[in-house]
């Protein structure tokens, strides 16, 4: 039997493994660990690219890293409203929509910001933040349509009801309440005159209403001919423009309803500095340009500028349309009745 | 039985009851307590003991005719499965082919798919332009199955038809074919030595057969939502829409005790049918 310790004494051992871990020993000081916090977000594409625009780049270079807590936007809601009396929260930073923002600063649960906490914030177009809430993406809903079937494009809600588009005329089942509210503007131009609108639906539904169960359904049926008009954010339409679709925007000449996404952070949230630079990152322009280009979501803050094929996609037209903010005071009441009313008479038919 | 036993039965027994206990009773005292509290929009969840969730359930039309379509799709499904099952399930039970733990493994193979999966790939069959509607084209016709009651059917047919055939063909294997045989050596035809013999042996395993396909129909989810669209309304899919869009959780877990009370209850008045001489 050979003598191995020959080549592989106790003492060339310690030697090697000292070897071997010297770079870890002599890289000194160990670099500060970047500070966690819980991130309340949407998964899919949304939660890929706010890790690929927001926090890779900016956020991680600030100090911060999110732990994701993925799920819908109500059971999130729900949680933060369920646990509002703890002392410590179960999320920093929640992704929600302006009209659930709305809802939770009413139930007083939300923190506010400030240009001390959150200082692009200063940087935010008109109207769309509130005291608690910072937008991070909006889109206007526009009138969608198929430009190789549909020669003269629809130019109000209310030629959703054209017999010419007999069941031809479809959208998300999920948008509903966008729905409502553009037949609202269209009938009272307001965004919140649910009885006048109801009517308007009426008819709209009785032309062959389609409604689809998610949003991505709701964009293929464009191109087989099942459909030639909807409604839908011009965000969604610059998606399926690149996904090969035939379909195209027609801004309605009553006004476009804002679908306004962002986030918030709920007043008991177990870490707020390291949230409060997190919705930083989120409002610098690279961040914004990068969901612009890869979701068609127009930017929040009026640092960030459009070029190119996003720019022209995303334009709106001259002389710019109707951009109308939801009155949240009014919608998010009439939100459960108009809830109801749809389901027991729009999806009962 | 000694004391000694019992005493070691009752110990061995002992954790698993517990366990049981504990998972399903439990969520259900939990469920129960829930459906009394009344909703808020604000406050989401007020404790209360209030009857209003169940009330707005009976006093309201629309649930009814949910109610209505839940119970007859799952019944629909449970005959179609019956019919399809019970001749695949009686021919593999006594076959003696070398090919048979194949053939089973065909019929156990969906179950390896997730029915959210599967409801995909019947959304491929069924849309506009998609596999069927293509055939159907080359011979000048048109098929959209898509959002329509037809799609539901056949897709919960094909969740719980391994369930059925499974069930049913250890059911079959039970039987000892030698009764068979007495029969036909006594004179009887094939077709009334299974329906005088066979059938009546088997009703109790075909019952619990129908009834675990029933409960299945009864709280199909992912199918209806899928295949169904927004427009064909189920319990299941309601019950959700309650809970996730409206967070309103007294009423959806009302709901819930609603559905498992209706299901139980049909599957009471089921096992009633089945004459006392037959059940297991």
């Amino acid at each position: 039997m050979p003598d191995t310790r020959s080549f592989l004494s106790r003492r060339a051992v310690l030697a090697g493994s000292t070897l071997l871990a010297a770079p870890a020993i002599l890289r000194g000081a160990p670099a500060r660990a970047a500070e966690q916090f819980i991130l309340g977000t949407w998964g899919g594409d949304y939660q890929r690219l706010q890790m690929e625009n927001i926090e890779l780049p900016i956020a991680r270079a600030a100090g911060v890293e999110s732990v994701p807590d993925v799920g819908d936007e109500l059971p999130r809601v729900a949680k933060i409203m369920a646990s509002r009396r703890l002392p410590r929260g179960q999320m920093d930073v929640a992704c929600v929509q302006a009209i659930q923002a709305f809802a939770m600063a009413e139930a007083g649960v939300l923190e506010e910001i400030t240009p001390a906490k959150v200082p692009n914030i200063v940087h935010c177009k008109e109207g769309l933040a509130t005291a608690t809430f910072v937008p991070h993406i909006w889109s206007p809903q526009i009138l969608s349509y198929n430009p190789e079937r549909v020669s003269a494009p629809p130019t109000s809600f209310a030629d959703l009801a054209d017999a010419k588009y007999k069941g031809k005329v479809g959208f998300p089942d999920a948008n509903y309440f966008y729905a409502m509210m553009a037949a609202s503007l269209f009938t009272s131009g307001s965004s919140a005159d649910f009885e006048k609108a109801k009517q308007v639906m009426l008819k709209v539904n009785e032309n062959g209403l389609r409604l689809y169960p998610s949003t991505d359904a709701a964009g293929p049926p464009f191109k087989t001919g099942e459909l030639d008009v909807g409604v839908m954010w011009l965000a969604r339409i610059a998606m399926w423009q690149n996904a090969g679709i035939p379909v195209a925007a027609s801004f309605p000449k009553e006004g476009c309803i804002l679908y306004v996404s962002g986030m918030v952070v709920p007043k008991n949230a177990p870490n707020k500095e390291a949230a409060f630079k997190y919705l930083n990152a989120m409002l610098e322009p690279a961040a914004q340009l990068g969901f612009a280009k890869n979701m068609g979501y127009l930017p929040t803050v009026g640092t960030a500028t459009l070029t190119g094929k996003v720019a022209e996609q995303l334009a709106l037209p001259t002389p710019s349309p109707k951009l109308v903010v939801p009155d949240f005071a009014l919608t998010s009441k009439a939100l459960p009745d108009v809830t109801d009313w749809w389901k027991k008479t729009i999806q009962h038919t | 039985m000694k004391r000694s036993d019992a005493v070691a039965a009752s110990g061995l027994l002992g954790p698993a009851t517990f366990i049981v206990l504990l998972l399903l009773v439990a969520p259900l005292v939990l469920l129960g307590r829930y459906s009394l509290n009344r909703y808020d929009v604000t406050e989401l969840m007020i404790e209360a003991v209030t009857g209003a969730n169940y009330a707005r359930f009976f006093g309201e039309r629309f649930y009814y005719e949910v109610m209505r379509t839940t119970i007859g799709v799952a019944t629909l499904v449970t005959a179609l499965c019956l019919l399809l099952g019970l001749p695949l399930a009686y021919r593999l039970a006594r076959s003696t082919s070398r090919w048979k733990s194949f053939y089973l493994l065909m019929i156990v193979l969906p179950l390896f798919i997730g029915s959210t999966v599967r409801s995909v790939g019947w959304m491929i069959l069924f849309a506009k332009n998609g596999v069927l509607d293509g055939i159907a084209g080359l011979f000048g016709g048109h098929v959209d199955l898509m959002f329509t009651p037809t799609a539901v059917i056949i897709g919960t047919l094909s969740v719980n038809l391994p369930f059925m055939v499974l069930t049913l063909q250890s059911v079959f294997e039970g039987i000892d074919a030698r009764l068979e045989e007495a029969a036909a050596g006594l004179g009887a035809a094939p077709g009334r030595a299974f329906l005088r013999i066979i059938f009546p042996l088997a009703l109790p395993g075909i019952a619990i057969a129908a009834i675990l396909c029933f409960i299945l129909g009864m709280n199909a989810y992912a199918t209806p939502v899928l295949l169904g669209g927004p427009r064909f309304q189920m319990m299941a899919p309601l019950l959700f829409w309650e809970f996730n869009t409206n967070s309103n959780w007294p009423f959806s877990a009302a709901l819930a005790f609603i559905l498992m009370g209706t299901t139980l209850g049909l599957t009471m008045v089921a096992q009633t049918a089945i004459p006392r001489r037959y059940r297991g």
